[in-house]
């Protein structure tokens, strides 16, 4: 049983990791009402940017960060705007294939690009750990936790109190509302696409220094991401935190005691069971999956 | 015989190709332009007649590439037994997915069957004893009809060319069919469709049990043909993707569109290997970038499908 | 014995109570209006009679079989057809192909369902847009075509929900001709209707709604002159 504040550990940092990676992807959802199916993407290009930086110019990822949240703004911008700004009132079939074919070219532009071969960043501080009581942590995990954290904190306040976090909330609530009343809806969709980029590229940074850089590094995460978000509620960004605990839970405890090679498993069939118990999530409201909102 | 013009084009030329062409490279890209075509076509079934589109249908296509592999090399049975044993399998897993469609809309419906693909992409690649794991698995090549060991590529060829035509018919029937309008009618608006007595949700499942056996069936076909089974390719998202490829790019829900995208990736991305395959592995991806963009284009610009846009083929008079 | 029999249907959404202890018959042959202000339960009432919501307690009884419990295609089948006040049309199909799926239910061959939509695009005045696609009417073409696929269906028991609703004036006699002459053709009808001037043309007998629950049941004549029927209009009227 002393290994249970090891667990605990575990579970709460790599569930903070998750609920970047996962804000990002409801938040699009919640305020846009798309599902992306490119968010990976964007993880494996945040992941490539720290692997770059660190080989070419000797950056250190926690430094890229500054750098990645004005690119990944930018890039959320541009994707916003060749790719989904024409299918923001098209049918859910439309934007499913439309944000999937961003991931098909995103991934194979990295593929062309960089080749499939898996690469690591290796800073000084690689193989630091640090131990607390019978604890003993990664001080790059710590450190991603405490970023990813912070940025959440950070997000959670801007859609809260800031003038344009709650004119995004209103167009989300009633588009035509909200355009009565002069609010741009293009605008804020523009901006909540590019937030979510941010988000889940600033989530890749972080990852980096932990996990192989290959082309389709994303998909792994992301998959655990529509687990964390439709347990958490799809659109419900207090839900999604609750969900990555849950899901970082179920992945540590489920590694501990069935071993790594089947928690994968677990999470997809918790997945599976809960879109056919409570698809609108634990803690959302009922009704919302069958809407199909 | 109009309405069937781009379909005769086809598969016309598919039926003489080899009887003038010789080389084997040539003669293998039209097996699998017919093979990813008739995929796509099952995939059609469930996507595109009855609108339950589906991102899992690797799972099918898996399920039938293992009953080949598995039964072949551990009981040493025909293909032709583990075609049904496979289709068999995929229909009773295919009432999991055909459940959730009657619970799930939309994007929940679409991740639902991404999470139970990759369930099972999962169990393959780790169950060791049983599936080898994350190796794979050979097909043992026994020659023969009912071995379906065929060295000659011809006879692949017109096999290929039966399962296609297969699929076209039954695509045919389901645009002209009481079952057809009525799948249409789900597929535009289930609530009404309910209020004129159709029974949708057993339709639902009907169609993509039906769409995951046929589905099954070809990846016994290809597995029998390439040879080997790994885990992390036949259970792939992005093999699921590709059935919808095509299918969308083709012309959704039309019988023709399926093949007709067939044609153009299939060849677009053989061109493309055998180009640039001995220069550098990485520039492959070029074609998976060129279809990424043409799904972005296609949906938003000519949803029909090309087979629509080209000729006004996807409608029936 | 009546055709249909809604016998004490109470529905509740979340607090609100959308129908209580609703009760009243349609008999074969009857053209019935149900009226009442915005948020009455007319709406509600008829999505619990055609099998879409399920009520929290009462019964409905069509031609002495059970409706509650059922699926809505399973009453459909029964002989109930419905239009919806929200338009839905099958967008990507012909106005003919739309009415067809109507037709397929009762006959299984493609080519009679075909025949027998044609005749019912004549009688509500669509057959010169057969060949449209849906999506191309018009808000009164729309109501038509609603119609026309839930008469395809051959309903012994029909209910419209709002059929003038959203239409432009001139339109409005055209329709109301067409429900009278569906009725005359031998149809029972049970009618939502918001417009009075529409109701008080067609219907023989009016059930009124307010807040749920039965405020009047009898003649045309006789619920128009009520004084609580009149009441809760103006009610409306001036809140």
């Amino acid at each position: 049983m002393h290994d249970i504040p090891q667990l605990l550990i575990s579970t709460v940092l790599l569930g903070g990791i998750y609920a970047l990676i996962a804000v990002g992807l409801t938040l699009i959802f919640g305020i846009m009402r798309v599902v992306n199916f490119a968010h990976g993407e964007f993880l494996m290009l945040g992941m490539y940017l720290a692997f770059w930086a660190f080989t070419l110019i000797a950056m250190d990822p926690y430094l890229v960060l500054l750098p990645a949240i004005p690119l990944f703004f930018l890039a959320g911008l541009a994707t916003y705007a060749l790719v989904m700004r024409g299918v923001i009132h098209a049918s859910h079939n439309v934007q499913i294939f439309t944000t999937v074919g961003l991931s098909l070219a995103l991934q194979n532009v990295a593929l062309v690009l960089w080749t499939g071969d898996f690469r690591f960043i290796r800073p000084w501080y690689y193989s630091t750990v640090v131990r607390l009581g019978d604890t003993a942590f990664n001080v790059s995990q710590i450190a991603a936790f405490a970023v990813a954290m912070a940025f959440t904190a950070a997000l959670f306040a801007f859609m809260r109190w800031s003038y344009t976090g709650r004119v995004m909330r209103a167009t989300a609530q009633d588009r035509e509302a909200a355009s009565l009343m002069g609010i741009d809806a293009d605008r804020v969709y523009a901006f909540t696409w590019a937030i979510g980029i941010v988000c889940v590229g600033i989530a890749g940074v972080l990852l980096a220094p932990l996990y192989p850089v290959y082309p389709t590094a994303g998909l792994q995460f992301v998959l655990l991401a529509y687990v964390v978000v439709v347990l958490g509620g799809l659109g419900d960004m207090v839900g999604a935190l609750l969900g990555s605990l849950i899901v970082a839970a179920v992945e540590v405890v489920g590694s501990y005691v069935f071993g790594t090679a089947w928690k994968e498993v677990l999470y997809f069939l918790l997945f599976i069971a809960i879109l056919l118990i409570r698809p609108a999530g634990l803690f959302g409201q009922r009704g919302a999956e069958s809407l199909g909102v | 015989m109009r309405r069937h013009g781009a379909a005769l084009v086809i598969f016309g030329a598919a039926a003489l190709a080899p009887l003038v062409v010789r080389n084997a490279f040539l003669l293998d890209s039209l097996i699998l332009i017919l093979l990813w075509g008739t995929l796509s076509a099952a995939w059609n079934v469930a996507g595109g007649y009855a609108g339950q589109v589906s991102l899992g249908h690797a799972a099918f296509f898996g399920i039938g590439a293992y009953s080949a592999a598995l039964l072949g090399t551990r009981w040493d049975l025909s293909p032709w037994i583990a075609l049904v044993v496979g289709a068999l399998l995929s229909t009773a897993a295919s009432l999991v997915i055909g459940y959730l469609s009657n619970r799930l809309r939309g994007p929940y419906f679409v991740l639902a069957t991404i999470a139970f693909s990759q369930v099972l992409l999962i169990v393959a690649s780790r169950w060791r004893g049983f599936t080898q794991g994350s190796e794979g698995i050979p097909v043992p090549f026994r020659p023969g009809f009912w071995t379906l060991g065929f060295a000659d590529k011809t006879t692949w060829v017109y096999l290929a060319l039966g399962v296609a035509l297969l699929l076209y018919l039954i695509q045919r029937y389901l645009e002209g069919s009481r079952i057809g309008y009525q799948l249409a009618a789900v597929r535009e608006d289930e609530d009404a469709a309910q209020a004129l007595g159709v029974a949708s949700r057993r339709l639902k499942v009907v169609a993509i049990a039906g769409s995951a056996a046929l589905t099954s069936v070809c990846g016994t076909f290809w597995a029998q043909y390439v040879g080997f089974v790994d885990p992390f390719y036949v259970f792939s998202l992005d093999l699921s993707v590709r059935f919808a490829l095509a299918a969308i790019i083709g012309g959704i829900g039309t019988a023709v569109g399926p093949f007709f995208g067939s044609v153009l990736i299939t060849t677009l991305e053989t061109y493309l290997r055998a180009t640039f395959g001995g220069i550098g592995a990485g520039l492959v991806g070029i074609y998976l970038i060129i279809y990424g963009c043409l799904l972005i284009i296609v949906v938003r610009v000519i949803p029909q499908g090309l087979a629509g846009f080209v000729g006004g083929l996807s409608r029936r008079p | 014995m009546s055709l249909l029999s809604v016998a004490g249907i109470t529905k509740r959404f979340g607090g609100v109570l959308a129908n209580r202890e609703v009760s009243f018959d349609v008999a074969a042959g009857e053209l019935v209006g149900v009226i009442g202000p915005n948020g009455a339960g007319k709406s509600t009432l008829f999505e619990i009679i055609t099998g879409f919501y399920r009520p929290d307690a009462g019964e409905v009884r069509f031609e002495g079989k059970r409706l509650t419990g059922l699926s809505p295609d399973q009453v459909s089948r029964l002989g109930v057809g419905r239009t919806f006040q929200k338009l839905r049309p099958f967008q990507g199909l012909t106005v003919l192909e739309n009415v067809m799926v109507g037709a397929l239910q009762k006959c299984h061959d493609v080519g009679r369902a075909r025949a027998e939509a044609r005749e019912i695009l004549e009688r509500v005045g669509l057959a010169d847009k057969a060949d449209a696609y849906a999506r191309t009417l018009s808000t009164g073409q729309r109501k038509r075509l609603e119609l026309a696929r839930a008469l395809a269906t051959r309903p012994r028991l029909l209910l419209l929900d709002e059929v003038t609703g959203g239409v432009d004036q001139r339109s409005i006699p055209g329709l109301i001709g067409l429900v009278q002459e569906v009725h005359r053709a031998g149809s029972t009808l049970l009618v939502i209707e918001h417009n009075m001037r529409v109701i008080t043309a067609v219907a023989q007998r009016i059930v009124a709604l307010h807040l749920g629950e039965v405020i009047a049941d009898g003649p045309t004549e006789a619920v128009t002159r009520d004084r609580r029927v009149i009441e809760a209009y103006l009610g409306q009227a001036y809140t």
